[in-house]
């Protein structure tokens, strides 16, 4: 077997939806076997699709490589049996409501008593510890109460929020932060953990700028659209075609220059308006329109190649099609497609490097895939025993 | 440092500005042993950033530097130098981890990308951090923050409450630089356990578009599976919305129908919400234009803090739009220790966003200020390298240090 990042780790989750899923799918690219625990009696809001159990587009992208059994978590007998796979596994991971865990008798204390050094990360909207640990999250209210929507939106525009919900991925990072640094601890020392995740301070802690106005200098930071602290041109800029924008930022007086020569050294370019930096950032509302009249005729394509070419950042601002399309794109092979087990493709990502430890994994489990797996192989019934289990919906 | 997990851990940074800086200040925050390599005489390119302290800059005045460099030691270092090459090799050696975000080519031209590195310490974990990956024809292209964001497709869908007449707009600050610096620090660390289990070293190649576009939902999958452009054509979204209050705003996400109607109450069961109308989470999300004024004329004699509170006590599903002032007065903010108070010589004690992860059973620390530039050169070239005091003044006067 290739060597991979976390060889013999085996992670039970209790995940829904898409931050703790997305933890057990990145530990599940580090090599850890990751057991997802699902129920009939309580299905995640990604298996109850109009596309049923096994074919919701984002259940497979976030669960890709980690296996399914189900237990009927209100059952004791599956109490039982899920305390009986703690004592074989190493961590647990949870983004269950805070009460969850506890509400089946299952709250640390008594998970560390089964095992001693089982590790446990939960990642709850706000903490599982103060006032407001049992208040509903979701992605879009966890980034507004850690700070994101007040510091979003156009110049002198209302806040925003944003419509890719990060707060998932980065509650899902750090929760895989905390898993991978209490298993080096672990290596160490032979001491287990108990860990929480607030997913709103997550978000927080990748707002500095917005915090360190307000600490330092008892401002609040103002919502500023695309424009840079110093920066100029820095936004997006029309393009040929309907709804076609190119990104470009220029940080120094030598990539104006170099741009400017790109654009064929137009007349308005050498404006003292827009002579250095300072006096460009002044002006970059006059320099925009400027900047969009010549954009807008060339594809975003051309206008990225042509500055990057001559040492100026521009970017095509990507719809999701034309980047899955993109040359870089494809070579890189971020993006994965697999066959998906009851027919058709899935799509997927690898975890967020490329390395030679990353391992193979299959694509996301169907319901229930792996119970004689777990049940079985893993903690020795019989198939009789299974039947009767599956019979009285403990297996369920 | 916040929880001593990493302990024994050295780890070497040669980055500047926001993603390979901060990957790295992760480990320190979990206990490693962090040596910040800075450019002599200019430093990080962080500390000309504001935030200023005061709004006077100054080399350390910048609250972005302070924040992200937290918890390490920092040395200057010219490696384009033999003896610096030199100093450098060295550090190379007595280092489990090496964090770098250069450019491909400068790296190359420096022979400090990982074929050469791993020359030098065979055992070595590296993580290289760039805009477009080390292999790709993006790989020499620049990036930054809006660059990187555009090419994720994440500014194209960012905001909710798209005017496709407007440009699309990038998140504030760094915010996918840091993403990216803490994915990266994942794998990090788990190449980390590889390398303490058998010794063996080994590459990751992260690319911020890559990170970027793990942010990606509905609107990836809408193209890939439907062949629908989600920025334009999907329009039926959830009514997850800010709305306008008395004395700022509140964000609306009341999906399920239980939280819809506990909200309803809240707000004295009005007449226009018995309706069939807004009577599903789909009608609402459809009609959500004419719903709004209506939201709006009962929040505008609310305060955002009165809705917050009232709603969630009822399990009604509201955030509040919290500014940089209310976090630091937030009741579970401070419950949590969130932020965290941070002495520095100069700059005197601020306040500082802390860590969002407790780990229950272990003391929490003290977190460290920011290094000085080249504030740890005697320590290092010094005491661990074996350098006289007279022989660093010699390197610095020969732009080596």
């Amino acid at each position: 077997m290739s060597e991979v990042f976390l060889k013999g780790v085996r992670v039970i989750a209790l995940t829904q939806v898409w931050a703790g899923a997305w933890t057990g799918h990145l530990l599940s690219d580090m090599g850890a076997e990751v057991i997802k625990i699902e129920s009939s009696t309580k299905l995640e809001l990604y298996r109850r699709g109009k596309e049923g159990l096994n074919k919701e587009s984002h259940f497979n992208a976030y669960n890709n490589g980690v296996k399914s059994c189900t237990l009927n978590m209100k059952q004791p007998e599956a109490v039982e049996i899920f305390k009986k796979l703690v004592k074989i596994s190493d961590v647990i991971i949870e983004n269950l409501s805070p009460r969850a865990m506890p509400g089946f008798g299952l709250g640390y204390d008594t998970l560390k008593q089964i095992k001693p050094d089982i590790i446990m990360v939960s990642e709850p909207g706000f903490g599982s510890t103060g006032p407001d640990k049992n208040y509903i999250s979701y992605a879009s209210t966890v980034e507004a109460v850690g700070g994101l929507a007040a510091s979003f939106g156009y110049l002198g525009g209302e806040p925003a929020t944003p419509s890719i919900f990060l707060a998932d991925p980065t509650g899902g990072m750090y929760g895989a932060l905390c898993v991978v640094g209490a298993i080096f601890h672990h290596r160490k020392t032979g001491k287990g953990q108990h860990i929480d995740v607030a997913q709103s301070e997550a978000i927080t802690t990748f707002l500095p700028e917005v915090i360190m106005e307000y600490s330092m200098n008892g401002r609040i930071r103002p919502r500023m659209g695309n424009r840079d602290a110093i920066m100029a041109p820095h936004s997006c800029y029309p393009c040929k075609g309907r709804d076609k924008w190119v990104a470009i930022a220029v940080g120094t007086n030598e990539e104006w220059k170099a741009m400017c020569k790109v654009m064929g050294n137009p007349e308005w370019s050498k404006d003292e308006k827009f002579a250095d930096q300072y006096s460009r950032w002044q002006n970059q509302d006059e320099l925009n329109k400027l900047v969009g009249s010549w954009t807008k005729d060339f594809t975003h394509y051309d206008v990225m190649h042509l500055l990057q070419k001559a040492g100026v950042a521009a970017g095509v601002s990507f719809s999701t099609k034309e980047m899955y399309n993109d040359p870089h794109v494809k070579d890189r092979g971020a993006l994965i497609e697999k066959d998906h087990l009851e027919g058709g493709k899935v799509l997927t990502w690898r975890a967020p490097w490329k390395s030679a430890l990353t391992a193979q994994n299959p694509t996301a489990p169907l319901f229930g895939q792996h119970n004689s797996y777990v049940f079985q192989d893993l903690l020795g019934m019989s198939d009789a025993e299974m039947a009767k289990l599956v019979e009285q919906k403990v297996i369920y | 440092m916040f929880y001593k997990v990493l302990e024994g851990v050295k780890v070497l940074e040669y980055g500047t500005l926001v993603d390979a800086p901060f990957c790295a200040r992760i480990l320190a925050d979990l206990g490693a042993e962090v040596i910040k390599i800075e450019e002599p005489e200019t430093g990080d390119e962080s500390r000309r950033q504001e935030p200023f302290l005061g709004d006077i800059p100054g080399l350390e005045r910048s609250g972005l530097y302070q924040y992200v460099n937290m918890n390490k030691k920092g040395i200057t270092l010219n490696p384009r130098t033999a003896t610096g090459y030199k100093i450098f090799s060295e550090l190379l050696k007595q280092a489990d981890v090496f964090i770098e975000n250069n450019p491909v080519k400068r790296m190359k031209v420096l022979e400090l990308n990982y074929k050469h590195v791993k020359e030098i310490n065979p055992r070595i974990v590296m993580t290289s951090i760039t805009p477009f990956g080390q292999t790709g024809p993006y790989k020499d292209y620049k990036g930054g923050e809006l660059i990187n964001e555009s090419m994720g497709a994440v500014g194209f869908d960012s905001a909710r409450e798209v005017d496709v007449s407007l440009e699309p707009i990038k998140l504030p600050g760094h915010i996918f630089s840091f993403q990216t610096g803490l994915g990266a620090a994942v794998g990090t660390i788990g190449a980390a356990i590889n390398q303490t289990m058998t010794g063996h070293g080994t590459y990751l190649d992260v690319a911020e578009q890559e990170s970027i576009m793990q942010n990606l939902h509905a609107m990836l999958r809408y193209y890939y599976y439907k062949q629908v452009c989600y920025r334009t054509d999907v329009l039926d979204r959830a009514p997850a919305h800010i709305l306008k209050c008395k004395d700022g705003y509140i964000h609306h996400a009341n999906m399920e129908e239980v939280q819809w109607q506990r909200f309803i109450e809240l707000m004295g069961s009005p007449e226009w919400a018995s309706g069939e109308l807004f009577a599903t989470y789909t009608s609402r999300a459809k009609f959500w234009d004419a719903l709004k004024p209506l939201l709006e004329d009962w929040l505008k004699d609310h305060t955002m803090d009165e809705i917050y509170r009232a709603s969630q006590d009822r399990g009604s599903a509201i955030g509040a739009v919290y500014t940089a002032k209310d976090m630091f007065t937030d009741r579970q903010l401070t419950a949590r220790e969130f932020f965290v108070d941070i002495e520095h010589s100069e700059n005197g004690k601020l306040k500082y966003p802390g860590v969002p992860y407790r780990f229950f059973d272990l003391p929490r620390e003290t977190p460290a200020a920011a290094p000085q530039l080249g504030q740890h050169n005697e320590e290092i070239y010094c005491g661990r390298l074996g350098y006289t005091r007279e022989n660093l003044a010699k390197l610095k006067e020969a732009g080596v240090i």
